[in-house]
């Protein structure tokens, strides 16, 4: 029954991932922030603005399994964009690119360690020790 | 530059060429400022969508170098930009005031116009990140018009070269050398002789060949109306020699007079008539017409003459005293044109004696010398007429007969009988004054006319001395002596009656009243003796 029950609510979730829109933008719950604009976001994770609006230095954290399609709803341009965007910027050394990270897991686990840690997850999974600061509709 | 200026002058295909040239020229020069103009302007325009294009090209870059605020990006930008030499200066602002990066190259030169871009952030394409100040390089648009100018300038003199070279060329071909050629074969054209003018080859049909045409019809005219000219000059020639000689020839006076009455020209003939100089020239001393006839009789016509009165022919006879002898001119005038009179002489004096002693002769009895009857009713018939004229004036009127005339003549035989009708003839011619007038009538019959008495006691002493004087007897052959006796009768024109023919009439009637009254005596009219 439990074993239905969380399939059930897998396939439901996966129902919803699949076609649920938004992607929110989250930090962690202590941060101190508790909202950002879009602006603000693309200036953080397109490498404009270094700091939090706490003054705190700001750690972006890329999603791979979201990365697609939060650049989709956030900027509007696809990876390789982001990818040729990020390549002009090597060698200059200004600014650098939001870490990589590859499992939802791991971007969960940086965010709640890290106070500056900034990333984005499903609206629909985010987990209660994250605060949502921004929501990207699709 | 005078010489150019004679050149102008006297070659139509250099002047046409010359203006042409001119207005090419001027049009020219409103078309390469105009051209030039428009060509600065696109060339503007060209270098201005140049930059545009150029910050397209490198707005992507400038995007993200503005974005992230990088200066090395933005300052690989300005000089990529700068790399161009359109482009003089770059600079790079962000938004917030601060150049990110700017460059100018090292040229020299205005600054034109500067493009201006706003970059726009690459991932929010409504906020502008940055702001791109180009600033062209006005010496590098300016050189590209220049070439530009140079070349249309160049395009231009080439055609205006072309232009001039052809319009000469043509004009000389096809206007200047067949008029040049026209005017030489006009030149040595002998148009007296009916020659005519042949068009140019090509140009028969053309406005040359008209021009050619009215040359020959008008060599035609002039050739016919030169013929015409000659022969009536030749015409005129044979009529002035003619007229010349007949008026140097003729004994008639020919003359001229103008309308002011001076003599203009006279041939020998009235200079011999009128004792004019023969080398006088009256063309430079005119002779008024009247001053040669005044020392004649004095009293000239009058020779104002006025055009109605000048249209017909007029005749006059003048007499001349020429050293005391008195001369007769027959005048003839008559008009031959307006203000000029042609006069022709002829000396009458000739005629006019004959006319005057065969006249004299028809009136006077040859015995006596004195006048006849035909000379007494002429002389009676004008005084009559003075007395019509003169009424107040009297006359007298004696009639003389011979008493018994007959027995002279039958006695003495008729010689002395005529020398005794002499011998009474004289002795009354003696008697009266110039102006009396004394006739025998026939026979033995005398009249004598006195002029103005004015009453009987006039005549009577007349009468007196008269018969005085014929007391005397007549001696002929001087031995016989012949007593005569004349009966006197006197009628007074005016106081007895005023018609001449009735006064003869009462003379006669007095002269038989002395017959009756004893004879050799006279007697008055006295209107009792006649009733």
């Amino acid at each position: 029954m439990n074993r239905v029950r969380n399939f059930l609510l897998a396939t439901t979730l996966l129902m919803s991932t699949s076609a649920s829109a938004d992607i929110a933008v989250v930090v962690n719950a202590n941060s101190g922030i508790d909202h950002l604009t879009r602006s603000d976001a693309v200036n953080i994770f397109m490498g404009r603005y270094r700091k939090l609006p706490t003054g705190n230095l700001a750690l972006p954290v890329d999603s791979s399994t979201l990365k697609a399609r939060f650049y989709r709803a956030l900027v509007n341009k696809d990876l390789a964009e982001i990818n040729s965007y990020w390549a002009r910027l090597v060698f200059s050394g200004e600014a650098s690119p939001p870490q990589q990270i590859a499992s939802s897991d791991d971007v969960h686990q940086l965010v709640t360690q890290n106070m500056n840690a900034l990333s984005y997850v499903d609206s629909s999974q985010v987990p209660d020790d994250m605060h949502v600061v921004l929501t990207l509709g699709e | 530059m005078s010489r150019l200026l004679l050149l102008l002058h006297t070659r139509l295909a250099l002047r046409t060429t010359a203006i042409i040239l001119l207005i090419v020229t001027l049009l020219g020069v409103v078309f390469l400022a105009l051209a030039v103009y428009l060509r600065a302007e696109s060339v503007q325009r060209d270098q201005q969508a140049r930059i545009q294009e150029l910050l397209t090209t490198v707005e992507r870059t400038a995007q993200i170098g503005c974005f992230l605020g990088d200066h090395h990006l933005a300052q690989e930008v300005a000089d990529g930009l700068l790399s161009n030499n359109i482009v003089n200066a770059v600079s790079i602002d962000a938004e917030d005031g601060t150049t990110l990066a700017s460059g100018r190259a090292d040229r020299e030169g205005e600054s034109a116009s500067s493009v201006v871009r706003d970059v726009a952030s690459p991932f929010e394409p409504e906020t502008s990140v940055c702001r791109i100040t180009v600033e062209p390089n006005q010496a590098y648009i300016d050189k590209l018009v220049a070439q530009a100018s140079n070349f249309i300038g160049g395009a231009l003199l080439l055609q205006l070269v072309g232009i001039g070279l052809c319009v000469v060329l043509v004009v000389v071909k096809f206007v200047t050398r067949p008029i040049t050629g026209l005017s030489h074969r006009l030149s040595e054209l002998e148009a007296e002789t009916g020659q005519q003018l042949q068009a140019p080859k090509g140009n028969r049909d053309d406005e040359i060949g008209q021009l050619v045409i009215s040359v020959n019809a008008m060599i035609d005219n002039l050739v016919q109306s030169l013929g015409e000219e000659r022969r009536l000059r030749l015409e005129r020639e044979v009529e002035e020699r003619r007229y010349r000689a007949i008026f140097d020839n003729v004994e008639a006076g020919i003359f001229e007079l103008d309308g002011a009455g001076f003599i203009r020209s006279a041939n020998p003939a009235f200079r011999r008539l009128f004792d004019m100089p023969g080398e006088k020239d009256l063309e430079c001393h005119p002779v008024a017409f009247t001053s040669l006839l005044s020392d004649g009789e004095g009293t000239a016509p009058s020779f104002v003459i006025d055009d109605d009165a000048s249209e017909h022919e007029r005749q006059w006879e003048v007499a001349l005293a020429d050293g005391g002898q008195q001369r007769w001119i027959s005048l003839i005038l008559s008009p031959l044109e307006t203000g000029r009179l042609q006069g022709v002489a002829h000396d009458v004096t000739e005629r006019k004696r004959a006319a005057d002693a065969a006249e004299q002769m028809a009136m006077t009895d040859p015995l006596t010398g004195l006048g006849n009857r035909r000379g007494f009713d002429h002389r009676l018939a004008v005084m009559a007429r003075h007395h019509r004229l003169y009424p107040e004036r009297c006359h007298a009127l004696i009639t003389l007969d011979f008493d018994h005339f007959k027995r002279i003549n039958d006695t003495y035989g008729h010689q002395v009988g005529d020398r005794a009708l002499s011998h009474v003839g004289a002795i009354l011619a003696d008697l009266v004054r110039q102006r009396d007038y004394v006739a025998r009538l026939g026979g033995d019959e005398f009249v004598v006319l006195l002029e103005g008495c004015n009453q009987r006691d006039d005549v009577e002493p007349i009468l007196t001395r008269f018969l005085e004087r014929l007391r005397a007897p007549l001696k002929v052959d001087g031995s016989v002596e012949v007593a005569i006796g004349v009966s006197i009768g006197v009628a007074m024109l005016g106081l007895d009656s005023d018609d001449p023919q009735q006064a003869v009439q009462f003379s006669d009637m007095a002269m038989y009243a002395a017959k009756r009254a004893g004879r050799n005596t006279w007697r008055f009219y006295e209107p009792v003796n006649a009733t």
